[in-house]
């Protein structure tokens, strides 16, 4: 089960003070249960975090996070941007996830969100947003989503 | 050879399977097997491809007697009476020659204290053999061709006059009757044919020649098979017979006569040993200082580096770092023109630098290949990862699925093998929960997570 971690909610998941709902999902991470996928302009991103840069170079060796292809991240960001059909300003995240197949999103972020749910953008299966925007607490939507089986086609 | 089968041997109980490929690495926790998988290997390239009876006791695997060998429950599971090893294998091209893979599996039993063959089976296609020769049973012997399959009784009495060697060799012995003299053949038993095979005639006999020596004797690799502790230097060699050891003794001196007779031969591996040490930041130059005249005549080893302006001084082997000296060679068998073809490695990284780790990773990737299969056992990251990178940046021409991470999983009493794969982008693929866990336990602490 793949997933992606928008830059501005990453300290939910690697910072020092954890809300509940972002403790669970790193659980979720390290149990294996999930995977974290990380490409493009998103690692250079979350790579400024310290913190996260030393687990992602255990988890890639241990195959709790995978890496896709940055020049193709790039390259189908550069395609959705140029053609326009981002609402957000993250189409490298939406290149991210067509490309890596990842269809579970840890964000708040309301365009991104529509994004993720667009099924011209992202589709077979749908996109699928773990937010903290309504609760930083662990609620049952949450442990819902950690469930689904059909979050990343490989 | 591309897949290793194992049961009851050491800690290994459960049947299962390893992918090796051009380059494999073994990894995981102490006393978890590796080194027994690096000696099953030579065990089964000396039984089903040199027909030798294998030395379970020659270094660098002293693996012991066979009730050493044999995997053990503890004091009420008891002992496994037999244990067994196979292997399949495919072409020198990896391609499978004609579509078809060669399998070859060997069962071991107890005689007196060591661990004999009792059971070999050879096949490729719909040709094989099959063999029994348990101590006090007639040898039997099953031979199979797309015609039919055949089988052959030979009384213990008459079989008793093979030494353990030649038992190695009874198929070839008994397929090929053509070569019998008349009286032998006269004498010999004939194959009786099974579930209405007709009778046994010429071309089944060149089939199963062939099979047995053009697709297993006939592969027989030279091999390196390392220790984990190499020799110490010395400040000066003395010239004597090269005699292939694991602990490398034999190297100064294979380097010297390389040197003093072969120039040429020399200067390439001089040139390959510096690009190496250059990029492991070891050394910039090698080069032997004869202390006579004449070939005869001590010699040393020497090594330098090279500043940004000047060169450094000649330094003798024993005086620099000891990873150069437990490194040499390693990197001397994998450089050598005339490299043997398969290696069976224990942590060649011992004594060196990270980056020097590293910089082994890429010549692992380097030297790797259809024509060089490296088996490698080693508790290096900086190795690993490098390999990993290489393989993803393509700096090598090593693809994805010709490494193989063989990763060994303590459990209860015996040990799992996971073969574990990577992708086009480095990553890790078929890892269980237990890999790697103690790094990521250890970075989480370390980044307060």
């Amino acid at each position: 089960m793949c997933a992606i971690l928008d830059n501005d909610v990453a300290y939910q998941v690697f910072g020092r003070d954890r809300p509940p709902a972002g403790v669970a999902f790193r659980r979720w991470i390290d149990s294996r249960r999930g995977q974290l996928v990380v490409g493009g302009q998103l690692r250079v991103e979350l790579g400024r975090n310290h913190a996260f840069r030393l687990w992602l170079q255990q988890a890639l060796l241990q195959g709790r996070a995978r890496s896709v292809n940055d020049r193709e991240v790039d390259k189908r960001t550069a395609t959705l941007r140029n053609a326009g059909v981002c609402r957000s300003n993250d189409p490298h995240i939406v290149a991210l996830a067509q490309l890596s197949n990842a269809r579970l999103l840890y964000s708040n972020d309301d365009d991104l969100r529509h994004d993720f749910g667009d099924k011209q953008l992202i589709d077979r299966p749908r996109g699928k947003v773990y937010s903290t925007k309504q609760s930083n607490d662990f609620q049952e939507s949450h442990r819902r989503l950690l469930n689904q089986r059909r979050l990343c086609v490989r | 050879m591309y897949e290793i089968t194992l049961e009851n041997f050491r800690c290994f109980r459960n049947r299962q399977t390893a992918r090796l490929a051009p380059l494999t690495l073994l990894v995981g926790e102490n006393s978890t097997g590796k080194t027994s998988f690096l000696a099953i290997i030579r065990a089964l390239v000396d039984v089903a491809l040199g027909f030798r009876n294998p030395d379970f006791k020659e270094e660098p695997y002293d693996l012991g007697s066979f009730d050493e060998i044999t995997h053990r429950r503890g004091a009420s599971g008891g002992r496994a009476k037999t244990f067994e090893a196979g292997f399949r294998v495919i072409g020198p091209k990896g391609q499978t020659v004609d579509g078809m893979t060669r399998h070859f599996s060997v069962t071991f039993g107890k005689r007196g204290t060591a661990p004999v063959p009792v059971r070999r089976c050879f096949s490729m296609g719909s040709t094989w053999a099959d063999e029994c020769f348990e101590t006090g049973q007639p040898y039997i012997l099953r031979i199979g061709t797309y015609r039919g399959s055949w089988e052959k009784k030979v009384p213990t009495d008459a079989a008793a006059g093979f030494d353990l060697d030649d038992d190695l060799l009874a198929p070839l012995i008994h397929t090929l009757r053509s070569s019998f003299s008349k009286d032998e053949q006269k004498q010999d038993r004939k194959f009786i044919p099974m579930s209405g095979s007709p009778a046994f005639n010429s071309e089944d006999e060149k089939l199963i020649y062939g099979l047995l020596v053009n697709e297993f004797w006939s592969l027989a690799p030279l091999l390196f098979a390392s220790a984990p502790v190499r020799t110490k230097p010395r400040r000066t060699y003395d010239p004597s017979r090269l005699t292939s050891d694991p602990e490398g003794n034999y190297v100064p001196m294979l380097l010297a006569n390389t040197y003093f007779q072969e120039r040429d031969k020399w200067r390439e591996l001089k040139q390959r040993l510096e690009d190496f040490g250059k990029a492991a930041g070891l050394f910039d130059e090698i080069s032997i200082r004869p202390l006579g005249k004449r070939d005869s005549e001590p010699f040393q080893l020497q090594v330098r580096r090279f500043g940004a302006r000047l060169k450094g001084p000649q330094r003798n082997l024993i005086d620099v770092g000891y990873g150069v000296s437990q490194v040499l060679p390693v990197i001397t068998e994998l450089l050598r023109p005339d490299a043997p073809f398969l290696f069976l490695l224990q942590q060649p990284e011992i004594h060196l630098h990270p980056s020097a780790q590293a910089a082994l990773g890429s010549l692992f990737c380097h030297v790797a290949g259809s024509e060089r299969l490296l088996v490698v056992e080693t508790h290096s990251d900086h190795l690993i990862d490098r390999v990993r990178m290489d393989v993803r940046d393509k700096t090598t021409t090593l693809r994805p699925e010709d490494v193989s991470i063989l990763y060994f999983e303590r459990g209860d009493l015996d040990v799992r093998i996971h073969s574990l794969r990577i992708d086009e982008e480095g990553n890790i693929l078929g890892a269980p929960d237990g890999y790697r866990q103690f790094f990521m336990e250890e970075t989480n602490r370390s980044i307060g997570l």
